[in-house]
Formats: structure tokens, C-alpha cells, sequence
């Protein structure tokens, strides 16, 4: 717990003093405009409907509210992975991986420092969108309190082991731009953040079923969408896969340090 | 001219090497522009398949000719996007110093400016307009007035994407940050230019401001020309409009160049921070 707590205060006093406002502004401004399309498009090429095939498949007519959980979800997530993830490279970047590697610090307990930094971080971002999506008309309602605050956690589990996992690839391969873009470009086409993934092809549908946020997501919109309440069997689905995500990319991760190192010298 | 040549044969040859011969570049010349076409179509399918959508808007009512609407989208959106890419590329000149000594070299700054835009944009493009082009032809949703309307659609693309290339390159002689650049042009690009949606669903005052982003006008003239059937004499004054805009982005890229460059002098920024 030492770990995680030294590095979510120095995370936090790193960003207090040089925050990368570009972060900020990128993550919620595509958040903003997803909502700013859905609602335009509504208004004038829907004439304020939804087809009958969307609300069979969404479980709710609320085309707005849909987007509007789905684009503060992937926000949630892309800038979980942005500083979860990415901790491990940056490390590599500034040149104290070799320091980190010797000091006795574990890694899981200075992952989750990150998580909490990150999950702290997010919180005012997700307020903000939700404020714009207030202004868009959007009543977000959730099913009970409990069933809230586990979905939420689902998600930031399966945040947790997806970041572990990508952690390893980008040090192994030595860069974080095209591993990071392709992993999120291809989360919003397969886990259910804009479109009810009964819209993909079966083949796709599974492919979305090896990401650890799809079923987070199912779990997100049954307590946050369709107002059926939490899903007990696709919230195992979420623990066991982002549990497994973060065991596995935890057991690989002192190989994929050594591979970071030796092509460092 | 055999001097320019000579500039953007080195400068595509430069990209090639340091960018574009890596395959993990396929990622974004060809996946990713996939990606978020598939995500567009996706989001926008409960709104095109409503009842009355033929009277609101009648390109939606055909899934396919929502698919080719979204796609020349997403064509155009790598073209312009690709230039933001490129400067941001450019950058790295400035911070490891060389950009310096291209300032000390014969070449002309304009002509390294548009050069390096332009071996960006033709490296970067061709595998996702390749496709574009393909699945036109596939699923038959392509309706030109002649083939030459082909030529028109490259060009109206081509021109004023390397004009918004030779600009963005200019404006970073003020400014080694290009974080901003990212910001401002990827979202705000795509939403205010009527990729993903038609321009009548845009309010006035985000038309207003799409106008100024030569990917607006690009986009009419390539839509009209391959879903509409326009012809040349058609699309006479989006195209003319499209050549003045042009023109400004140029003009403007050539005063940024002298002022960034006179300033930088003064300061010894190009070098020093």
C-alpha cells in the first residue's frame, strides 16, 4: 500500500504542477462531439425518432442517453488506459525504467497508485460530460445505488487488467501510438459504446468477447440504459476476464521488463 | 521547377524512410479510417432507418448510399487529417535541429513546406483511397457524370489538402508545442466540416465555422460528384470557391513563413528552445 500510495501522491503532484491539458481537452472533446452529432442528427434527420430495430436491441428508445453513457464510458476508459497503461513506457521514456526495475517497489501495487490517480482524474471529466449531456437534455438514471457503484467497478476492472496487458506490449514493442489508437478505435466498434453490438456481424461480436470492457459494458448498460438492473452473469463475465487480464499481464510482465531493458543497451 | 523536384523527391524519400517504410504503418493508413468508418455507419443506422427518412433526408433511406456518404467522410478526413499528422512530424525537425539547417540550405522554405506535406499526404493516402475506390465500385453506389469527374474529385482533394499542409508546416515555425494541433484539428475537423453528418443538420453558426476548413468544401464537391452526379459546370462555384480558399491558405503559409522566420532570427528560437 506504500507503493500505491507514493504513486498516486506523486502522479497527483506531478499533474498539479504541469498538467497536459491536451489530454483533458482531447478525451472530452471527443466525448462532446459524439453527443453533439447524435443530438444534431436526431434533430434534423430523424425527426426526433429511432428506428424500432434500435430500441428492440438497446433495450431503451432514448437514443440520446444511449450515446451519452456510451461516449462518458469510453472517456473513462480511453484515459484510464491513457495513464494506467502508458505508466510502464513513460517510465521508459524519461530513463528511470532501470530505477524502477531495481527498487523493491512491486508492480502491482504501483499500478493501482496509477489506477487511483487515474480514476480520481477522470472523475472531473465525467462530471463535465455529464453537465454538457444535461444541457443536451440528457437524465441519466441508474437502477439503485449498488448496482451503480459495482457496474462502475466492473469497468474500471477490466480498465485495470486491459492497461497490465497493454503495458507489456508497448515497453516489448517500444512505443505506445499505434498500440494504443488501434486498441481504441477498435473498443468502439466492438464493445457497445455508440451502437448495440447486435448491429455487428456474429464473428465480430465475438471478437468484442476478448476484450474484458464488452462485458463491462453489457453490465453499464443494464444498469445505466436499458434499466434492467445489474447482470449477475455478465458481471462474472467482466470480474473473470479483467481478473485474468491483470494475472496474466502481471506473471509476463518481469519478462517484458527484461526484453525493455536488453534492447536498451 | 527542376529544383522543386529535386525538394520533394528528398522530402518524400526523407518520410519514406523515417515514417512510411515501417508496416506498422498500415495501422493508420488503412485500419483505423476503417475502424471509424464502421463506428459511423453504426451510430447513424437508428437514425437513418426511421420512418419519413426518404422526405428528411434521402441519401440515408439506402444503407449503402449512408455507407458511401460516411465514406467519402472518412476519405477526406484522412487526406486533411494526414496533414495534421505530417506537421506534427515536421516538429521533430525543429526539436532535433534540423529544421535549422534546412533554413541554412539553398532550398526554398515554401517549397520544403509544400513538399513535405505533399510526400505525407500521397504516402499516407493512397491504401485507404485505393479501398474507397474499390468499395465504390463493388457496391455500386458510385454515380459520376463522366470519368473525368474522377480527376475533379482527386484534385479538389489533393489541392487544398496540400495547401492546409504547406499552412500548418508554416504556423509551427511559432511554435515547437504541437500538442494543439492534435486538439484543435481532429475533432473539431470532423465535426464542424459535416463528415459524418450532412450540413443542413449543422447549425448556421457551425457551418459558418466549418466553411473556413477547406475539408468542408472538398467534401461538397466530392459528394457531389460521386453520389449526386454533378458534373464540372455544376459544382462551377464550389470548385471556384475551393481554388480562392486555396489560394489564401498558400498566401497565408508564404506571410507565416517570412514573419516565423524573421521572428525567429531575432529570437534564436529555431535553435534554442
Amino acid at each position: 500500500m506504500v507503493v500505491a500510495w507514493a504513486t498516486l501522491r506523486r502522479s497527483w503532484l506531478v499533474t498539479r504542477r504541469a498538467y497536459p491539458w491536451s489530454y483533458f481537452i482531447g478525451t472530452l472533446l471527443l466525448g462532446v462531439f459524439t453527443m453533439g452529432v447524435a443530438y444534431l442528427g436526431l434533430r434534423a434527420i430523424a425527426g426526433d425518432q429511432v428506428s424500432a430495430e434500435f430500441a428492440g436491441r438497446a433495450g431503451t428508445a432514448d437514443y440520446l442517453g444511449y450515446i451519452a453513457v456510451g461516449a462518458t464510458a469510453y472517456m473513462f476508459v480511453v484515459h484510464g488506459i491513457l495513464w494506467i497503461g502508458k505508466a510502464l513506457i513513460q517510465e521508459q521514456r524519461e530513463g528511470t525504467m532501470g530505477a524502477l526495475v531495481v527498487a523493491p517497489a512491486r508492480r502491482l501495487p504501483y499500478l493501482l497508485g496509477f489506477a487511483a490517480f487515474a480514476f480520481t482524474a477522470v472523475a472531473l471529466e465525467v462530471a463535465v460530460l455529464l453537465g454538457f449531456a444535461l444541457l443536451l437534455g440528457v437524465r441519466p438514471t441508474a437502477t439503485g445505488a449498488v448496482d451503480a457503484v459495482l457496474a462502475v467497478a466492473a469497468l474500471a476492472l477490466a480498465v485495470f487488467g486491459m492497461s497490465v496487458v497493454l503495458s507489456n506490449v508497448m515497453i516489448v514493442a517500444g512505443e505506445a501510438h499505434i498500440t494504443q489508437n488501434t486498441v481504441f478505435q477498435a473498443m468502439a466498434v466492438l464493445s457497445g459504446f455508440t451502437f448495440p453490438r447486435d448491429y455487428l456481424p456474429e464473428a465480430l461480436r465475438w471478437l468484442g468477447e476478448l476484450i474484458p470492457i464488452t462485458a463491462a459494458m453489457d453490465v453499464i448498460r443494464g444498469v445505466f440504459t436499458a434499466g434492467t438492473g445489474l447482470d449477475p452473469a455478465r458481471l462474472g463475465v467482466a470480474a473473470l476476464i479483467g481478473f485474468g487480464y491483470a494475472a496474466a499481464g502481471l506473471l509476463t510482465m518481469p519478462w517484458a521488463e527484461r526484453r525493455a531493458m536488453e534492447r536498451s543497451f | 521547377m527542376r529544383h522543386a523536384a529535386r525538394i520533394f523527391r528528398a522530402e518524400a524519400l526523407k518520410q519514406h524512410r523515417r515514417v512510411f517504410g515501417s508496416k506498422l504503418v498500415v495501422f493508420s493508413m488503412l485500419i483505423w479510417p476503417l475502424l471509424t468508418l464502421a463506428q459511423s455507419y453504426y451510430t447513424l443506422r437508428p437514425l437513418a432507418a426511421t420512418p419519413g427518412i426518404a422526405e428528411r433526408w434521402p441519401l440515408a433511406a439506402d444503407p449503402e448510399r449512408l455507407l458511401a456518404f460516411l465514406a467519402t467522410g472518412a476519405l477526406g478526413f484522412t487526406f486533411f487529417f494526414s496533414l495534421v499528422q505530417s506537421a506534427w512530424h515536421f516538429t521533430f525537425e525543429r526539436q532535433t535541429g534540423t529544421l535549422e539547417l534546412l533554413f541554412l540550405s539553398p532550398a526554398n522554405r515554401l517549397v520544403v513546406v509544400v513538399a513535405n506535406g505533399f510526400g505525407a499526404l500521397v504516402q499516407n493516402v493512397w491504401l485507404f483511397a485505393c479501398f474507397a475506390v474499390a468499395g465504390f465500385t463493388l457496391f455500386d453506389v458510385a454515380r459520376v457524370a463522366h470519368l473525368g469527374m474522377y480527376a475533379v474529385v482527386f484534385l479538389a482533394l489533393l489541392v487544398p489538402a496540400v495547401a492546409w499542409g504547406a499552412l500548418l508546416n508554416s504556423l509551427l515555425i511559432f511554435s515547437r508545442d504541437a500538442a494543439f494541433l492534435y486538439t484543435l484539428l481532429d475533432d473539431p475537423m470532423w465535426f464542424a466540416a459535416g463528415v459524418r453528418l450532412p450540413t443542413f443538420a449543422l447549425p448556421g453558426w457551425l457551418r459558418a465555422a466549418g466553411s473556413v476548413l477547406p475539408l468542408t468544401g472538398s467534401l461538397v464537391v466530392v459528394r457531389g460528384a460521386l453520389l449526386d452526379g454533378r458534373g464540372v459546370g455544376e459544382l462551377a462555384g464550389e470548385l471556384a470557391a475551393l481554388a480562392v480558399l486555396s489560394a489564401v491558405l498558400l498566401l497565408t503559409a508564404v506571410a507565416a513563413l517570412r514573419l516565423g522566420e524573421a521572428r525567429a532570427r531575432r529570437t534564436g528560437q529555431l535553435g534554442l528552445f
